[in-house]
C-alpha cells in the first residue's frame, strides 16, 4: 500500500514551484498525495519566516501536523527552517529540520526514514536547482524557478540570510523546465526567484532570458511575478508587446518615501518608481501593476507614511500587499531607532488596505467593455467557468461546458462582486 | 565570483583613535570598485558589512572601519592581531561605475566619514578618473586616506574645525556651488547627509537617473 503525503506551503511563489517539484517527486516514488488535514504518513512544511507573522502561521502548522502524525513523520523545511534550525530541532512534534539549500533532498529522508536508514544531516544533498519540473502540482500554472538568493541586503529583510547569495540558474535549464511543463500542457509559466530581475548566467541578463523564454513554441503565455524595481530599460518594456508576455507585474515598492526608501537600503527612489508606472501605464494603458508595502519601517512619520499613501493612489495599484513591519532578528533595521508602535502600525495597514481595495476596483472597472484571454482554472458548482486573464484579474465567463486549463478569449460585460471585485466575460465566437 | 571562507589579518592600520584599516589576504577575491563584503570574526556569527577600501588590483583586500562603541564586531576586529583569521563573504552589491562612463564621464563623490571607503576604492582602480570627492568630517584629522587623491579633487568639508578645505557640511557646500547636469553622482555615508545632499543635487537639475547611494548607518 503506498505512503500517504501531505503538504503545506506558506509564503512565496518560490515555495509553491519548490513544493510542487517535491509533491511530483513523491508521487513518482508511489506516495499519495492528500489533504494537510487528512491523515497522512508525511507532513512536509514549507514554511516562510519574511515576517513574525509568518513564523507564527509556520509555529502553527507545524503543530497541527504534530498532533495529527501518529505514527507518521514530519519535515519542516523552507526559511524559518533555515533560521530557527537549532530551535526547532528541539521541537517534539517534527522528525526533521530540512534548511533551503538541502530541501531537494526531502525525498531521499523519507524514504531513508521509513527504510530504517539514520538520516543526518550530512547526506542531505545541496543543491538549488535541482528541482524536476512537475508534471501534475497543485495548481493550474507552472512556477520555474530560474534564481535564488538575494545580494540587496535591503535592512528589514531576512532574505539574504535564509536563501544565502544570488545564484542563478543555468540558461538552458531554465528553458528546458518550461519547454517540458508546454508539453505537460500547461498554459501559463509563472517565472519566479527570490530577486529575479539580477538574473545573470554567462552574460545573460533577464531580460535577454525572458526574450529566449517567449522564442519557445507552443500555447502558452509568461507571467512575470514578483520583481524589483530597478535595473528596467526600454527594451525590457518593449518586450510586454510579444503576446505571449502577460501584461502584469508585481513590483515591490514597499514605501512612497524617499527618506524611508533610503533607511531601507533599496535600490531606487520613490520618483523613479512613479516614473517607470507612468511608463507602463502610457505604453500599455490598463498594465496590471501590483505591489508590496511595508507600513510601519522604523522611523517612519505619519508624513511619509501619508507619501506612501498619495503615491500609493496615485498609481492605482490593481493589488497592495500590506506588510506590518516586524523586527527580524540580525537584519539593520532592527538596530534602527524609533519603531513604530504596533497599534499605529495596524492603522497604517488598514489605511492602506482599504486603499487597495479602491484601486483594485477602479482598475478593474477599466476593463469593462475590453477583451481578456481567460485561462479557466475552475468549473464553478453553477457550471460556469472562473479563471484569470492576462491581467491577473479574475474573471467568470458564464457559459457551460468550458474546459480547465484552456485560452477563452473573452469580452468584459460587467464587474461583479463575487468574494471580490469579478469580471463578468463573454465568449468571442 | 562570490566566496565565501577564511581570510588571514596581515594587520590593522590605525588612523584614528576609532577608525581603522584591516588589511586581509585577498585570496584571489575579485570584485568591481563599490562593492562590500560581509566580514565577522572567525566562527563568529555576527557579520557586517563593509565596503572595500582597496583598489580592485591592489595585492590585499581593505576596510575602513569606524568603531562603534556599543558595536559587537567592529570593537572585536579592531583587537584582532595579524594571522588571526577573518570569515569573509562576497564580494557584495551593485553600488559601483557604470563601466561605459569610466574614461568619458565626471564623477562627484559625496560621502561622510568612513563612507568615503568605496571612493577611495573607485579612485584607486581606476587612476584616470574625472572626480571630485567631497568628504563630510567632523575635524581635519577625519580625512582618511587623502594622500591617495589629488589635491584639487578632494575637499574636506569640516564641520567642527575651520582649518580644512571647506568649513561646514558637505551640504552647505552643494548649496554653494553649482554642478555640471552632466554630472554622475555617488553618495554614501549617513542617511541624514545623502538623503538632503540628494535632494539638492537633484533641485539643481541633476537627473535622478544619475544619483546612486549607498547608506551607512
Amino acid at each position: 500500500m503506498s505512503k500517504k503525503i501531505a503538504f503545506k506551503t506558506l509564503g512565496c511563489r518560490l515555495n509553491l514551484f519548490e513544493t510542487d517539484s517535491l509533491a511530483s517527486e513523491f508521487t513518482k516514488n508511489n506516495y499519495q498525495v492528500v489533504d494537510f488535514s487528512e491523515k497522512a504518513d508525511v507532513y512536509v512544511i514549507n514554511t516562510c519566516t519574511v515576517t513574525s507573522m509568518s513564523d507564527q502561521k509556520s509555529r502553527r502548522v507545524i503543530n497541527q501536523a504534530g498532533r495529527r502524525k501518529e505514527d507518521g513523520i514530519t519535515i519542516v523545511t523552507g526559511c524559518m527552517a533555515t533560521n530557527y534550525k537549532e530551535q526547532l530541532e528541539k521541537n517534539e512534534n517534527i522528525d526533521y529540520v530540512v534548511d533551503n539549500d538541502h530541501k531537494t533532498s526531502v525525498v531521499s529522508i523519507a524514504e531513508a526514514h521509513f527504510n530504517g536508514e539514520i538520516v543526518s544531516d550530512e547526506n542531505y544533498q545541496k543543491e538549488l536547482f535541482n528541482y524536476q519540473p512537475a508534471e501534475e502540482t497543485f495548481h493550474t500554472r507552472s512556477f520555474i524557478k530560474i534564481q535564488d538568493g538575494c545580494d540587496n541586503f535591503c535592512t528589514f529583510c531576512i532574505i539574504p540570510k535564509v536563501r544565502g547569495r544570488a545564484t542563478s540558474r543555468p540558461v538552458e535549464d531554465v528553458l528546458e523546465n518550461i519547454r517540458k511543463v508546454v508539453e505537460f500542457g500547461y498554459k501559463e509559466i509563472i517565472i519566479t526567484g527570490v530577486n529575479i530581475g539580477r538574473y545573470s548566467y554567462e552574460g545573460i541578463d533577464f531580460e535577454a532570458l525572458v526574450e529566449k523564454m517567449l522564442e519557445i513554441p507552443g500555447d502558452f503565455r509568461i507571467r512575470i511575478s514578483s520583481i524589483e524595481p530597478d535595473g528596467y530599460t526600454d527594451s525590457f518594456f518593449r518586450l510586454f508587446k510579444h503576446p505571449k508576455l502577460a501584461p502584469h507585474m508585481h513590483i515591490c515598492l514597499q514605501s512612497g518615501s524617499e527618506g524611508v526608501l533610503l533607511k531601507m537600503r533599496r535600490m531606487y527612489t520613490a520618483k523613479l518608481f512613479k516614473e517607470m508606472a507612468d511608463k507602463l501605464e502610457e505604453l500599455y494603458p490598463g498594465f496590471s501593476l501590483t505591489t508590496d508595502i511595508i507600513v510601519g519601517f522604523p522611523g517612519e512619520t505619519d508624513d511619509q507614511f501619508q507619501e506612501t499613501v498619495d503615491m500609493a493612489s496615485s498609481i492605482g495599484f490593481g493589488h497592495i500587499h500590506t506588510f506590518k513591519y516586524s523586527i527580524r532578528k540580525g537584519t539593520r533595521a532592527e538596530r534602527l531607532p524609533d519603531h513604530v508602535d504596533e497599534k499605529e502600525k495596524n492603522r497604517r495597514g488598514e489605511v492602506i488596505r482599504k486603499l487597495s481595495d479602491e484601486t483594485r476596483l477602479s482598475h478593474r472597472k477599466r476593463f469593462v467593455g475590453k477583451t481578456q484571454r481567460v485561462l479557466v482554472q475552475i468549473i464553478l458548482k453553477d457550471g460556469f467557468a472562473r479563471g484569470f486573464g492576462e491581467h491577473y484579474i479574475p474573471v467568470v465567463i458564464k457559459e457551460k461546458d468550458l474546459k480547465t486549463n484552456t485560452f477563452y478569449d473573452v469580452n468584459i460585460t460587467n464587474l461583479e462582486e463575487i468574494d471580490e471585485p469579478t469580471l463578468i466575460g463573454k465568449l468571442i465566437n | 565570483m562570490q566566496t565565501s571562507g577564511l581570510h588571514k589579518l596581515i594587520k590593522v592600520i590605525n588612523l584614528t583613535d576609532s577608525t581603522y584599516i584591516l588589511q586581509i589576504e585577498k585570496n584571489g577575491m575579485q570584485f568591481e570598485a563599490g562593492q562590500h563584503i560581509l566580514l565577522g570574526k572567525e566562527n563568529d556569527p555576527d557579520q557586517r558589512e563593509y565596503s572595500i577600501y582597496s583598489g580592485i588590483n591592489d595585492e590585499h583586500l581593505e576596510v575602513l572601519i569606524k568603531e562603534v562603541t556599543d558595536g559587537s564586531v567592529s570593537k572585536h576586529l579592531k583587537n584582532l592581531e595579524p594571522g588571526e583569521l577573518l570569515n569573509v563573504e562576497g564580494p557584495l552589491g551593485f553600488f559601483g561605475l557604470n563601466k561605459e562612463k569610466i574614461k568619458s564621464g565626471k564623477f562627484l563623490f559625496v560621502a561622510s566619514g568612513t563612507g568615503i571607503a568605496p571612493f577611495h576604492s573607485m579612485i584607486k582602480s581606476y587612476p584616470g578618473l574625472d572626480y571630485k570627492i567631497l568628504h563630510g568630517i567632523r575635524t581635519c584629522n577625519e580625512a582618511y586616506g587623502k594622500e591617495d587623491y589629488s589635491k584639487e579633487s578632494y575637499l574636506r568639508c569640516a564641520s567642527r574645525e575651520a582649518d580644512c578645505d571647506f568649513e561646514g557640511r558637505v551640504t552647505d557646500y552643494i548649496i554653494q556651488n553649482q554642478f555640471d547636469k552632466d554630472t554622475i553622482c555617488y553618495f554614501c555615508g549617513n542617511f541624514k547627509m545623502i538623503k538632503e545632499a540628494m535632494d539638492l543635487l537633484e533641485k539643481k537639475g541633476i537627473p535622478g537617473t544619475q544619483l546612486h547611494a549607498e547608506v551607512y548607518f
